[in-house]
């Protein structure tokens, strides 16, 4: 057998052996995996409405706890009118909602952020008060940003910024969240500050994506949050 | 015959002090400025890096005599792809939180020099133990190097330990600051220097 069909065979063989030691490990591990992404996302919820701190450790139970007794969560039609989880199978176009129970009132709706960033997809949450403007917490869980640059959106430092800025202007228009680039210089115009956040030095690109997509989630979500701020009534599932 | 004067202990302690990877051969400085922040994300850096290497070591070992020269290296990559890979879906499965610290640290393990050098040097010239042995020393070495180094960036960046705060708070109202820079990636490598220059005056002649 001349040496360069060996070195074929021995290729081919490699290959075969990595691929189902690969495949083995994926398919072997996928299920713990699922169970920490889920209690991740549920994290993430909590944290952007302040139910948790981003800086200490929980158990997976507490986590659990925490989001089964203040979190529910709603499909809504593209109109802003709440659907049950039943009737959401039924509609493509419906769009998926958290609220925040406290006691019998709701303090908080949490909105899905999935946008585009820079080189890959951005996932998150937003929570909105329940005057439809306020932002209580911004967070993001999944990313493909560039560590030490746009990778900073996940950090704590810049989440933070959210906190207390609204998604309205003075005159009560709809003008989303902008990540201004790099610090807010002190000159900033202050009737314009409630709508913008500090942004990333280095990370120009990620804050322009960022900015665009917020804006679109924002405006597809316009009619919930209009139903908050007319302040209609909102079902919400006895526990 | 004495346990420290077998090959397979030199195998081992070798490449922990004398030919440390980091401190003495310089490889694999970029991880260790990028995971030292908190000695947390170190320790399980050190602990994937040291599971690649001596199982990659192994299996290199191994196949030594049945691999064709042409396409060796092209072989080792693909083993030592193979255990990232696997060494990342295990952090994911039970470690998930560490492992969005150290997010694409643990998938770079494949170019990190140590583990292709070891194998180009080491694992294709000597018996399994012996490769095994090796690979387990030089990550026990490059792990020593990002422990110590996390060590001193955690407690002087934040004041913490493993995450458990170390210095008392009185310290702080008595005026004593965090120092930010440890924070930053250039104070690795001013300690992975200062790490450096320190074992060179230890072990040299004088």
């Amino acid at each position: 057998m001349s040496s360069y069909v060996k070195s074929l065979i021995f290729a081919l063989t490699t290959a075969v052996v990595c691929s189902f030691l690969l495949t083995a490990a994926s398919a072997g591990l996928k299920g713990f995996q699922m169970e920490n992404i889920d209690v991740d996302k549920k994290k993430n919820i909590l944290m952007a409405v302040g139910l948790v701190n981003s800086g200490e450790t929980y158990r997976k139970a507490d986590i659990l706890d925490i989001y089964g007794e203040n979190i529910q969560s709603f499909r809504v039609s593209p109109e802003g009118e709440m659907l049950g989880l039943e009737q959401a199978s039924a509609t493509e176009t419906s769009l998926p909602i958290y609220l925040y129970v406290k006691g019998s009132k709701i303090a908080s709706y949490i909105i899905p952020i999935n946008t585009t960033g820079l080189w890959g997809k951005i996932f998150g949450y937003l929570a909105l008060k329940r005057d439809g403007s306020t932002i209580t917490g911004f967070t993001v869980y999944k990313h493909s940003e560039t560590p030490g640059l746009g990778g900073e959106i996940e950090k704590r430092w810049f989440q933070k910024n959210f906190e207390g800025k609204k998604i309205l202007d003075k005159t009560g228009e709809f003008a989303s969240i902008s990540i201004a680039k790099g610090i807010l210089p002190e000159t900033f115009p202050q009737d314009k500050l409630p709508n913008f956040v500090d942004g990333i030095s280095g990370a120009t690109l990620t804050g322009k994506y960022l900015t665009t997509g917020l804006k679109n989630v924002l405006q597809a979500y316009e009619p919930v949050s209009i139903k908050f701020r007319t302040q209609q009534p909102i079902q919400i599932r006895e526990k | 015959m004495k346990l420290t004067k077998t090959d397979h202990y030199k195998a081992f302690s070798v490449p922990l002090l004398q030919e440390n990877p980091i401190s003495i051969q310089m490889l694999g400085i970029c991880s260790a400025l990028a995971v030292t922040v908190q000695m947390k994300t170190a320790i399980v850096m050190g602990l994937s890096l040291t599971f690649v290497l001596s199982f990659s070591n192994l299996t290199i070992s191994l196949m030594r005599n049945v691999i064709p020269r042409n396409i060796r290296m092209i072989v080792e990559l693909s083993v030592i792809a193979s255990l990232v890979i696997v060494a990342d879906e295990i952090l994911r499965a039970f470690l998930y939180d560490i492992s969005k610290q150290l997010s694409v640290f643990v998938g770079l393990i494949i170019t990190n020099c140590i583990v292709m050098g070891r194998a180009e040097t080491y694992a294709l010239g000597h018996t399994p133990g012996l490769s095994f042995m090796d690979g387990l020393g030089n990550g026990a070495g490059y792990s020593s190097v990002l422990i110590s180094v996390a060590f001193i960036r955690e407690l002087l960046g934040s004041g913490k330990l493993l995450g458990y705060q170390v210095i008392p708070t009185m310290a702080y109202d008595l005026g004593y600051e965090n120092m930010g820079f440890m924070l930053l990636a250039p104070a690795a490598f001013i300690i992975i220097g200062l790490l450096v220059w320190l074992q060179n005056w230890l072990t040299h002649d004088r």
